[in-house]
């Protein structure tokens, strides 16, 4: 039993190290303008490259089947501001989702165009050029804002991926007390009868 | 993998699952000696940690599940320990979920039930070389049927068979070389120096 235990101690240790891998897949995508963009890995950060993603619409529609490159990144153009689903499959059991809601997408396009946009609002021609109207301009900092916020937004979701010790020690520690607990009633069972 | 996520399976399978992992349970408990339970925590343990790591096989990524050896050191005690574990590995990792409970604990103790009741016998007679050769084939054994038993759960529910089987097999078969190994070592160490700890109690494993 001592031996046992300080193998399971081993691992435990080998496991808290930060090179661990774990074992699920996630998928996330942010919207800038039209342009949905995402990533789908297996926690830990390895890029789940030869999974399927789906994108569906809120009732379940398929609208496209994207392949995600080898750093595990897809990018689809919204046709509607609707929700979007996000499905990524790897084809042997492992799925994961995301939601991209119909706020995040502001209905127009994200290409070249805006960058014209912002060409305008320098300085130095922002007085030549035609104003931009107030609908574009919120567009544009909406589309500014959410390329600022996106690296933000990715660390927070590594962040909650992390499996930490404290799960760990806490997931072992439930097994050794429900098993103490069964020890306990046999017996309680036995002094009994 | 083993670890199906919720909302993938059809519920005819889910139920059918839980069905039998719930008879599994009950019996195994029936059947299970309170000097096993020491040992059923232990595993249950390495089984709930083996799990975080993984390594990136192809498309999808791989984790020593150990239901073989399992299997081969606590009998139907396996069932309870697997239970236990992969209902807390969904609760603290998120790997699988609550609803498919029954299907994976059924995927995963199934395996090593038969592992149990093939090589358990064999096992108490084996030598050190042949315990090596007894635990490499159960923890091949498990793996692979652990494979083939998720593979069906999912073409039950309309997922296409041939590409999970493809992805399942060229993940499933690196793996159950691990496993064969680490099962194997495991078992001959285990023989070697305390085959008390595999055969707590001759009477009670022998009715397998």
């Amino acid at each position: 039993m001592a031996r046992f235990s300080a193998l399971l101690l081993v691992v435990v240790l080998g496991v808290s190290s930060p090179a661990t891998q774990a074992h699920l897949l996630k998928v996330f995508a942010f919207a800038e303008g039209n342009r949905i963009d995402g990533t789908t890995y297996f926690v830990g950060g390895i890029p789940a490259a030869g999974a399927g993603v789906e994108v569906m619409s809120e009732d379940g529609r398929l609208l496209t089947t994207l392949v995600p490159n080898s750093a595990g990144e897809f990018s689809y153009e919204a046709k509607s501001q609707t929700d979007h689903v996000i499905v990524a499959n790897t084809g042997d059991g492992h799925v994961a989702r995301w939601t991209v809601p119909a706020s995040e997408l502001t209905g127009r396009h994200t290409d070249s165009a805006d960058q014209d946009a912002l060409n305008m609002l320098s300085p130095v021609t922002a007085s030549a050029a035609t104003e931009p109207s107030n609908g574009e301009l919120a567009i544009l900092v909406e589309q500014s804002v959410a390329r600022q916020i996106r690296p933000l937004r990715e660390q927070l979701i590594a962040y909650e991926d992390r499996i930490r010790l404290r799960d760990i020690i806490g997931g072992v520690g439930y097994i050794l007390g429900l098993f103490g607990l069964a020890i306990w009633w046999r017996q309680r069972h036995r002094s009994d009868s | 993998m083993a670890h199906i996520p919720d909302g993938v399976l059809a519920t005819p399978i889910l139920i059918g699952g839980a069905v039998v992992s719930v008879i599994a349970v009950s019996i195994a408990v029936r059947r299970l000696q309170p000097e096993q339970i020491p040992q059923a925590a232990v595993m249950a343990s390495a089984f709930f940690v083996a799990s975080l790591i993984s390594v990136p096989v192809g498309v999808s990524s791989v984790h020593l599940i150990l239901n073989g050896l399992m299997g081969l050191v606590l009998g139907w005690a396996a069932v309870p320990a697997i239970l236990v574990a992969l209902l807390l590995q969904t609760i603290f990792f998120g790997y699988g979920g609550v609803l498919v409970l029954g299907v994976n604990a059924m995927n995963i103790a199934l395996p090593a039930i038969l592992c149990a009741m093939l090589f358990r016998g064999p096992l108490q007679r084996a030598g050190q070389r042949g315990s090596f050769v007894i635990g490499a084939l159960s923890g091949a054994l498990a793996v692979a049927m652990t494979g083939l038993l998720v593979c069906t759960a999912l073409a039950l529910s309309g997922n296409a068979f041939v590409p999970a089987a493809k992805v399942l097999f060229a993940t499933f078969v690196p793996l159950a070389l691990v496993e064969a190994m680490v099962t194997g070592a495991t078992i001959s160490f285990l023989k070697r120096v305390s085959p008390e700890l595999l055969f707590v109690r001759e009477s009670a494993h022998g009715t397998l």
